[in-house]
């Protein structure tokens, strides 16, 4: 709101800070930044099993970093807004299909171990293997999906 | 409690960053799949560009951290979960241009429909999970191997 950022911020100056955060987590706790461990935390803790504390911790400043980009930047997003997709579907198809998205994204990131960022962002960082062939894998299938969307919407997605 | 707060203000840091890259807004996300906005590929290129290197130097001289002991960076094996369970989460990234980090976060910049796929993320969450227990207690209907 108060507008001292601009959003998005270039590539050169989010990009080195995501790295950093994740050294920076690494170098002084040997600890593996991601944030789907958190949300499984939550469903843990809900089945009465034994939880990582950090990761709510980790969620908590997550989100506090998203106040105050909504605070020093360009100001709140539409309330009930979607972008685009939110454009060309009415309320009513809008929102089971952004449920069902929604599970398929929770589905396959607790099945793949990990999400874009514990994945492409730190597990890629560490040279891990698998995280290599996940992050491709939903890289390649999202780019396909989305351009698919895109023919099938006629150009208006 | 110490750990707590390093976590904390890592996560503080990722998702001012992540949200200053515009992740949290659909039609960036959309444009990017497209491959009509190439600036958040070179946000996760830069991202990895730099953590990787300080990281494999800190891993090649035996780091002990203040916190967590020898650093031992967590690595998966390529399997089948990683690219089925990676094809899946494509998908769904695709329908919702929304990432596990990107719902909440929406949320709190005030996109409020954010909600409808962070409980679809909870759901699909605890459909793995329930799925996973059930393979384990009869291991001939499924095969379907827990990962974490």
């Amino acid at each position: 709101m108060i507008h001292l950022i601009a959003v998005p911020l270039p590539w050169f100056i989010v990009g080195p800070m995501m790295g950093l955060s994740v050294v920076g987590l690494y170098a002084l706790t040997n600890l593996h930044l991601g944030v789907t461990g958190a949300y499984v935390q939550f469903v843990d803790r809900a089945r009465g099993r034994a939880v990582e504390t950090w990761r709510f911790w980790f969620l908590a400043g997550l989100l506090l970093g998203a106040a105050c980009i909504g605070i020093l930047g360009p100001g709140p997003q539409s309330l009930l807004g979607y972008g685009a997709l939110g454009r060309i579907l009415p309320l009513g198809a809008l929102l089971p299909v952004l449920f069902l998205g929604g599970i398929l994204i929770g589905f396959g990131a607790r099945w793949c171990g990990a999400c874009t960022s514990g994945h492409a962002i730190s597990g890629c960082s560490v040279r891990s293997p698998g995280s290599y062939a996940a992050a491709m894998t939903f890289f390649a299938t999202a780019v396909a999906v989305t351009l698919a969307m895109h023919v099938v919407s006629g150009g208006r997605l | 409690m110490r750990i707590n707060l390093v976590a904390l203000f890592f996560g503080l840091t990722f998702g001012f960053a992540f949200s200053a890259a515009g992740f949290n807004q659909y039609d960036i996300v959309h444009r990017t799949l497209l491959l009509q906005y190439w600036a958040p590929w070179l946000v996760f290129a830069s991202a990895i560009g730099t953590a990787m290197p300080l990281l494999w130097i800190l891993e090649a001289r035996g780091w002990h951290t203040p916190l967590g002991g020898k650093l031992t960076p967590k690595r998966w094996e390529i399997g089948r979960d990683r690219v089925l369970g990676g094809a899946v989460f494509g998908v769904g990234w695709a329908v919702t241009g929304a990432c596990p980090g990107t719902v909440s976060t929406m949320v709190v910049a005030g996109g409020l429909l954010g909600i409808v796929p962070l409980a679809g993320i909870i759901a699909g969450i605890v459909l793995r999970d329930v799925m996973v227990e059930r393979a384990a207690r009869h291991p001939a209907v499924d095969e379907v191997v827990l990962v974490r």
